[in-house]
């Protein structure tokens, strides 16, 4: 057996492969197609303070080697996050990070400080990065200021490490992370999807409802990795890589550009146990490489 | 639900850009109810990208074969009607929730061009549980209906409609639903098709008091809940929709409704 075990901002994870948010609902589902006691953790759909009904459908639509969506962050807010899904995560033998996203600082505050007493926690992740949130998301993730302030006013009541979740469609991503890591973040994962549209030639119209969406999966994986690399260079914080990773050898050029952790997205869509596979591809890379601590591959970019 | 690789033990043209495929699955065949669904992966590349789900239209249980029913009409579609007999697929189901007409004595089933697949199996399955089968096709044109061979297992009886007229009544399948309500028996109706057909079955069983159940299509990218991305909305049980609960899950928690709780977006 290979030992895949990594810290991440203090937290111990099996492995650095971890579910992203926003693709394993709350762990129940996925837990009947694959065994997520095999993962380094899940990162939960976003949870906002209220329920929110998402966007009206079309939400999604297949792009070249990726689709859009525009879901909205559809979920029962922070009462029913608790009262619905936490009993079952907190039963699951993996790390539970908890993603959360709300209108101003001190309501997303207010949150973490609702959350503290859940043991289970291993860390939040801050979604400053949702372009499908009209009231929050992106708006703070697209200015230093405003990521800042967010950052620092969870930090302020989380008991957990933070997790700040960054959007690419900004000019300069190390300005945000820079203001993030000064804001006491203590952690960064990225990217969030890429801001696309699709169009219906037949009625010109947009195909998703919302107009526009977020664009994930292997269509993305080189802007995420630049970005990546980019941020290595300017902060300190470890870095969880997150854009259109399918398999082991992406992953590994994740960390290889820097990355202490990965997360899977788009790939459970269509292979629902790709994160398990991804797993057995590692431990069987590093036996094959001889390696005992995969953390010695990270930011080992030869430039 | 589980994700098989499965060999693909058939996979023929039976009317212009119809597909029927024969899959060799013996989990969903022995698992699955009328109205599920399988995601296929048609390809190991990244494009196209994500499965493509597809209703069950049969199953034999003794051979572990499952059969579906597809139109070419885009890329996944294109790319499986190339899989050749010996293929592996990976299949994932059976998936959703499927039809659970109320002991029906007289099934109305209601299909319209690629929606009538599921509509076989569950003709099939209800006469083997001693309910009277009806079943009403409706297609564009005669050379987009299925050949008879695939209708006569799943009902009694069946009627065909087309809209220019070459095969059948000349008009909607629709035209076709009142004759069929016996005061006598108790009717039941089970629909999928286009929206616009759907909408008009769901209205003539209402004025009419039968029940209707309704398989209804979104986009659709895992099929197995988490995306939340093939949403419909749909009415609480109450008939008022909740804030969180205002859109339901095509794929886990349909993909078959009570027409009476959808809430039918316009076009």
């Amino acid at each position: 057996m290979i030992d895949l075990s990594v810290d991440f901002a203090g937290i111990r994870l099996r492995n650095p492969v971890m579910l992203a948010s926003g693709t394993c609902g709350y762990g129940d589902e996925l837990s009947k197609l694959l065994d997520l006691s095999r993962l380094g953790g899940l990162v939960t759909k976003t949870i906002t303070p209220e329920p929110r009904s998402g966007n009206p459908p079309p939400r999604i639509v297949e792009t070249p080697s990726g689709m859009l969506n525009s879901i909205g962050l559809q979920n029962p807010g922070l009462d029913g996050f608790v009262n619905e899904h936490w009993g079952f995560l907190e039963s699951l033998d993996t790390a539970i990070i908890v993603n959360i996203a709300a209108p101003t600082a001190d309501a997303h505050a207010r949150m973490a400080e609702r959350l503290a007493p859940l043991e289970r926690i291993a860390a939040l992740e801050v979604n400053i990065s949702s372009p499908n949130m009209k009231d929050g998301g992106m708006l703070f993730g697209c200015n230093p200021v405003a990521a800042a302030e967010v950052i620092g006013a969870v930090r302020k009541t989380a008991a957990r490490p933070v997790i700040a979740k960054l959007t690419p469609n900004v000019t300069d991503i190390t300005e945000i992370a820079r203001a993030v890591e000064d804001a006491g973040a203590d952690a960064i994962s990225l990217i969030n999807t890429l801001v696309g549209m699709a169009v219906d030639v037949p009625s010109r119209r947009p195909v998703l409802d919302n107009l526009t969406g977020g664009l994930s999966g292997p269509a993305i994986k080189p802007v995420a990795l630049a970005m990546l690399w980019k941020v290595r260079q300017m902060v300190q914080l470890p870095l969880m890589g997150i854009g259109g990773i399918m398999d082991f050898n992406d992953a590994l050029e994740f960390m290889i550009a820097g990355a202490s952790a990965v997360q899977v997205g788009t790939a459970t869509f269509v292979k629902p146990d790709a994160a398990t596979v991804l797993v057995s591809g590692l431990e069987a890379y590093c036996a094959e490489q001889n390696f005992s601590d995969i953390s010695k591959i990270v930011g080992s970019l030869a430039t | 639900m589980r994700d098989i690789p499965s060999v693909l033990l058939s996979n023929e043209e039976i009317a212009t850009d119809f597909f029927h495929a024969r899959i060799a699955n013996p989990f969903v065949a022995r698992s699955a109810v009328p109205g599920q669904f399988l995601q296929l992966n048609v390809t190991d590349q990244l494009s196209p990208f994500l499965r493509i789900p597809l209703s069950i239209s049969g199953v034999d249980p003794s051979s572990g074969v499952v059969e579906v029913l597809y139109e070419v009409m885009g890329p996944k579609s294109h790319t499986l009607s190339r899989a050749r007999t010996g293929d592996v697929l990976h299949c994932l189901g059976p998936l959703g929730n499927g039809f659970d007409p109320p002991n029906a004595g007289r099934l109305i089933l209601v299909g319209g061009g690629i929606g009538v697949p599921p509509l076989l199996f569950l003709g099939h399955r209800a006469q083997t549980n001693g309910s009277q089968v009806v079943l009403l096709i409706g297609a564009r044109t005669a050379n987009k209906l299925l050949p008879d061979e695939f209708f006569k297992p799943a009902a009694q009886r069946y009627l065909v409609a087309t809209n220019d007229g070459t095969a059948g009544h000349s008009g909607m399948v629709t035209d076709l639903i009142s004759a069929q309500i016996d005061s006598s028996a108790d009717c039941v109706v089970c629909t999928c098709g286009p929206h616009g057909m759907m909408v008009q079955v769901a209205e003539i069983c209402r004025e009419a008091a039968i029940p209707c159940q309704v398989s209804l299509e979104e986009y659709m990218a895992c099929g197995f809940g988490v995306c939340v991305g093939c949403v419909v909305e749909i009415a609480a049980d109450d008939g008022l929709p909740s804030a969180y609960a205002k859109y339901s899950r095509v794929c886990v928690d349909g993909p078959v409704f009570e027409a009476d709780r959808v809430i039918w977006r316009s076009t």
